[in-house]
């Protein structure tokens, strides 16, 4: 049958193109149909089913943090995902608590994705509440005055580079306004994040550095599951 | 049937009056090997950085995180992809003994194509960057790249519509398979991944990541070689038979393996097996094909010695074979938990497109540019030391990565070593990789130099 191919183009283009969409099809668009999980945010109130807790979105500084951990490629030298391995439960767990497996409902909020494919640095993924602002400051500013031998980056930029938060601001207070009116649970949540943030700020917000939005993403990696001290920093 | 392949092979035998004019496979040639050249570069500073941390260090511009996209995509689509598609606008016309569609859509590619990369290097140096591997270059430069595909396209199957044998050869196949796989492909990664999250944004991602190597550069990589064995070295081709069970085993496996990027990761279980189920299966179509290949050469081997075009045809193949040997290897969950996310990952991706692939390119290079400027190479001696060159430093950079990434997986399945200490030990191999990657890069600027002096040389009466 395939030997029509080998004078007839249209034959082997409408071949080549029908094996490829089996497999493409398989793979893409049926998992997401079968597993719903990986569409719906983690929570879990249930002691006995593991870890409990619940995913949130995140705040206008956080997305501003991960968006320089994108452009900053980070994500090169740093995985986020815990894997079915005890190599990264017991690597990556604090004080003797194993790190929990990352699962699909961790992520739904997460565009783009950062899992990553290669550690020259630490996963990253359990790193939030691990270290205090004052380590990550000298560790950005040039990580051999922390950790000897140490090849990653000094980003000594991040320090120097403004984050300007009044467009979130002001797109959130529309959202505020919309919340009220449909009471979205997604909507309310987002206005009641910036509520907080701003309460949080205060007078702070116009003098914000890329280096505070970055803290506050990384504070926020593996959070969703509550699986150990908030803020039981390592010196 | 048979006999027309070997008409189409023998080439200018039967196309006689044909007068190719080439003007786009200069174009994709002499931009290619520019891009081989400045990324070669990039590479070079990157490799550097793993062994002094603070090199450039204070830059926000050439800091790692900026450099290493530049010089993936660099690399990917500035010097290979374009390469391979010179060749392509080089073969397919004298497959099917007619003059390409037309040579303005494909200068207008040319230029398109320049202007895609030239953008890619601003915009990924300012760190713009949609976050996605391989998927880096932002969505005005990615729409780009769908027009200058897709006028690619156009050009490639309008050629062979007017085709004047009737009976295509293998390569032509592998041609057409790249053009269009690579549309769903390119859209997949680069544009469906915009409407999801997570993880079914992760799988949308490996499934490009991985088809960008396997359903764009490797048919398009194998169509050039199958084209340039049986040329360069004057034989037919062993099977036609084989090389069908290679084409149609690789369309329909290739695309189900993405999820082995995911192994043990936050993925679902069943679609991780399948992921390596299919992965395995890939050694039908690696074999068929290399088979077929290494056969064809049976009883030619010594033509080695003198034509520098098979040196770089045959180890390609060579490392065709090792690099998906590897592949179906590292799929299965116990190695996989040894060299995922290590050393060893780069090492087996440089075998692929530097050892296969840009093997492939380099030597239909070598091959293509005397025909195509009517002029001698400048330069034998060159181009076989641009061989050793690429070879001994290519195998010093796989070597020891596989070597390093093995031995830091082993570390890091022992918890009590601290992670530092991992990285402290790796040294010595990413000084290895830093030397080797000079060796590579001297290689690339020998390639380059001999094709330029070629290229703008004195006119010659014999080659044509
Ligand atoms: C060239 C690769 C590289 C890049 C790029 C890189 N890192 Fe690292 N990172 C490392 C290495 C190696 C370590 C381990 C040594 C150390 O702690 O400095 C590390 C450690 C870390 C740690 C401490 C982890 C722990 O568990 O102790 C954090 C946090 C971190 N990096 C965040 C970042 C962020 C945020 C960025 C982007 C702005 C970044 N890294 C970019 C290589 C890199
Ligand atoms: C001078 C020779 C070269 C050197 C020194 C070099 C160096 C590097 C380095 C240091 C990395 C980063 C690895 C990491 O993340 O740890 C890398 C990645 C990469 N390089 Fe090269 N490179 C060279 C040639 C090439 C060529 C010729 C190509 C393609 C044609 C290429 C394609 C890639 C790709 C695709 C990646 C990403 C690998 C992955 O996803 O794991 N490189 N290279």
């Amino acid at each position: 049958m395939l030997k029509k191919a080998d004078t007839s183009a249209i034959w082997a283009i409408v071949a080549s193109l029908v094996l490829f969409f089996i497999g493409g099809l398989m793979t893409t668009v049926v998992p997401p149909m079968v597993d719903k999980s990986w569409g719906q945010p983690f929570a879990n109130a249930d002691k006995s089913k593991g870890p409990t807790g619940h995913l949130r979105r995140l705040n206008g500084l956080e997305l501003a943090g991960r968006a320089v951990y994108v452009r900053e490629g980070c994500w090169y030298c740093h995985t986020q995902q815990i894997r079915t391995l005890l190599a990264d439960t017991k690597r990556y767990g604090w004080k003797g608590v194993d790190a929990p497996i990352s699962t699909p409902d961790e992520f739904v909020y997460d565009s783009p994705h950062m899992f990553g494919t290669k550690r020259t640095g630490p996963d990253l993924a359990r790193i939030g509440g691990r270290y205090d602002t004052q380590w990550h400051r000298t560790h950005f500013r040039n990580p051999r005055d922390l950790v000897k031998g140490s090849i990653m980056p000094a980003f000594p930029w991040l320090f120097t580079n403004k984050v300007d938060l009044t467009g979130y601001f002001a797109e959130a207070d529309v959202i505020a306004q919309k919340a009220a009116a449909t009471k979205d649970p997604a909507l309310v949540e987002q206005a009641a994040l910036a509520a907080d943030l701003k309460a949080k700020l205060g007078p702070q917000a116009a003098n914000l550095t890329e280096f505070d939005a970055m803290v506050a993403y990384l504070q926020t990696l593996g959070r969703a599951k509550d699986w150990r001290e908030a803020n039981d920093y390592e010196k | 049937m048979q006999e027309q392949f070997s008409r189409a092979e023998a080439g200018s035998a039967g196309t006689g009056a044909i007068v190719h004019e080439d003007l786009t496979v200069k174009w994709f040639m002499l931009s290619s090997i520019s891009y081989f050249f400045i990324v070669g570069i990039i590479a070079l500073v990157i490799a550097a950085k793993f062994v002094w941390p603070d090199l450039m260090g204070t830059t926000s511009w050439l800091t790692y995180g900026r450099m290493r996209p530049l010089h993936v995509n660099g690399m990917l689509f500035g010097w290979l992809l374009a390469a391979d598609m010179g060749l392509t606008f080089y073969i397919v016309p004298r497959l099917c003994g007619v003059k390409l569609w037309s040579e303005k859509l494909g200068v207008a590619t040319g230029i398109l194509w320049n202007i895609i990369i030239l953008g890619a290097v601003v915009s990924l140096l300012a760190g713009r960057n949609k976050g996605w591997e391989y998927a880096e270059l932002e969505t005005p430069l990615s729409v780009l790249v769908v027009v200058a595909w897709l006028m690619f396209t156009a050009n490639i199957l309008m050629t062979v519509a007017k085709r004047k044998y009737q009976a295509m050869y293998v390569s032509i196949w592998y041609f057409m398979g790249c053009l269009l796989w690579t549309a769903f492909v390119y859209l997949t990664g680069n544009f469906a991944t915009m409407f999801t999250t997570g993880v079914n944004q992760a799988n949308l991602n490996w499934m490009y990541v991985h088809n960008a190597v396997g359903l764009i550069f490797t048919p398009v990589g194998l169509g050039i070689a199958y084209y340039f064995i049986p040329r360069a070295s004057n034989t037919p081709l062993f099977s036609h038979k084989l090389s069908m069970v290679g084409f149609w085993s690789l369309a329909f496996v290739y695309v189900w393996t993405g999820a082995h990027h995911m192994l043990h990761g936050p993925i679902s279980q069943w679609l991780q097996t399948i992921a390596i189920a299919f992965s395995v299966m890939l050694l039908i179509p690696v074999w068929a094909v290399v088979y077929n290949l290494l056969i064809t050469m049976k009883g030619q081997w010594h033509q080695l010695r003198d034509r520098v075009e098979l040196k770089f045809l045959m180890s390609g193949v060579i490392f065709y074979l090792l690099t998906c040997f590897q592949g179906p290897m590292h799929s299965l969950r116990t190695v996989n938990a040894i060299v995922s996310k290590t050393d060893w990952i780069p090492g087996h991706a440089h075998m692929a497109v530097l050892g296969a692939f840009s093997f492939f390119a380099v030597a239909g290079t070598y091959y293509a540019a005397p025909r195509i400027f009517g002029k001698n190479l400048f330069s034998t001696a060159l181009a076989n030391w641009s061989y050793w060159m690429i070879m001994i430093g290519g195998l010093g950079f796989f070597v020891t990565l596989w070597l390093g990434g093995f031995w830091q997986g082993w570390q890091w399945n022992d918890v009590s070593i601290p992670f530092i200490k991992t990285v402290i030990a790796l040294k010595p191999i990413w000084t290895v990789r830093f030397v080797s990657g000079v060796m590579i890069f001297a290689g690339i600027v020998m390639f380059a130099y001999n094709i330029m002096a070629t290229a703008l040389g004195p006119q010659s009466e014999s080659a044509a």
